[in-house]
């Protein structure tokens, strides 16, 4: 799997969405699943599937799907 | 960390809720962070008995789920800087096998599986007679450390 792919696969999984959802539109609350907990949820998984661990800023940051990618880079994960 | 005991008095000062809320009377051990256990002491005076049901009163299995839950608050809240926090329920999947009836001790053990960024994911079980009465997976948080770590709201 790709690093896109796994990014892709960890919002599917976290918030039941079909991949074609996935855009600069799927923000933080567009979907009753990404509320506090998925969330949290989601971070951990990104954390697990990357082997990182995010700061409390880039948690707090991590508003939309596209801003997602541009977080990660800091880890040295390139979606 | 060590472990100790927390009797009526000073688990309150773990545990914000209180009468007629309160469904736990003592803790025997809790090792904050990891775990927590004890009991809660069942009378005919309970005030949900005489309504649940009159003439076949037993602990209604809400209130079962909140002393699990209540108890694994209390190994959360023992954690340096947690005291007093008030916490709540996220999601609770919860099983029932036998009737809790007045009279009887329900024994609580609850385990932390894992505690990050104000999220308690956990587990607890209770038990009348030395038989499991209901069980629990649960999810609960500290809502004031959870909102530091949230995106600000898109809506």
């Amino acid at each position: 799997m790709t690093n896109r792919e796994k990014y892709v696969q960890v919002f599917v999984d976290s918030f039941s969405v079909n991949p074609d959802q996935l855009d600069e539109n799927f923000v933080y609350q567009c979907v009753p699943e990404w509320d506090s907990i998925g969330h949290m949820g989601m971070i951990a998984s990104l954390e697990e599937t990357f082997d990182i661990m995010m700061e409390t800023d880039d948690i707090i940051d991590f508003g939309s799907f596209t801003k997602g990618i541009e977080l990660l880079a800091k880890y040295d994960v390139t979606i | 960390m060590e472990g100790f005991s927390l009797n009526f008095i000073e688990l309150q000062e773990y545990q914000p809720n209180r009468y007629p809320f309160l469904m736990i009377d003592h803790v025997e051990e809790v090792i904050p962070g990891k775990s927590a256990k004890g009991h809660k002491n069942l009378t005919l005076n309970e005030w949900y008995f005489p309504k649940h049901f009159p003439g076949a009163p037993n602990m209604p299995g809400a209130l079962q789920l909140e002393a699990l839950a209540q108890m694994l608050t209390v190994a959360i809240t023992t954690l340096p800087g947690l005291q007093g926090k008030v916490t709540h329920a996220l999601q609770h999947t919860v099983r029932f096998r036998k009737e809790v009836l007045p009279g009887q001790t329900l024994k609580i053990e609850t385990t932390v599986i894992s505690w990050k960024r104000g999220i308690c994911k956990g587990r607890g079980v209770g038990y009348t007679d030395g038989e499991i009465a209901c069980e629990a997976d649960m999810l609960i948080t500290i809502p004031e450390i959870l909102d530091q770590y949230l995106p600000k709201s898109s809506k």
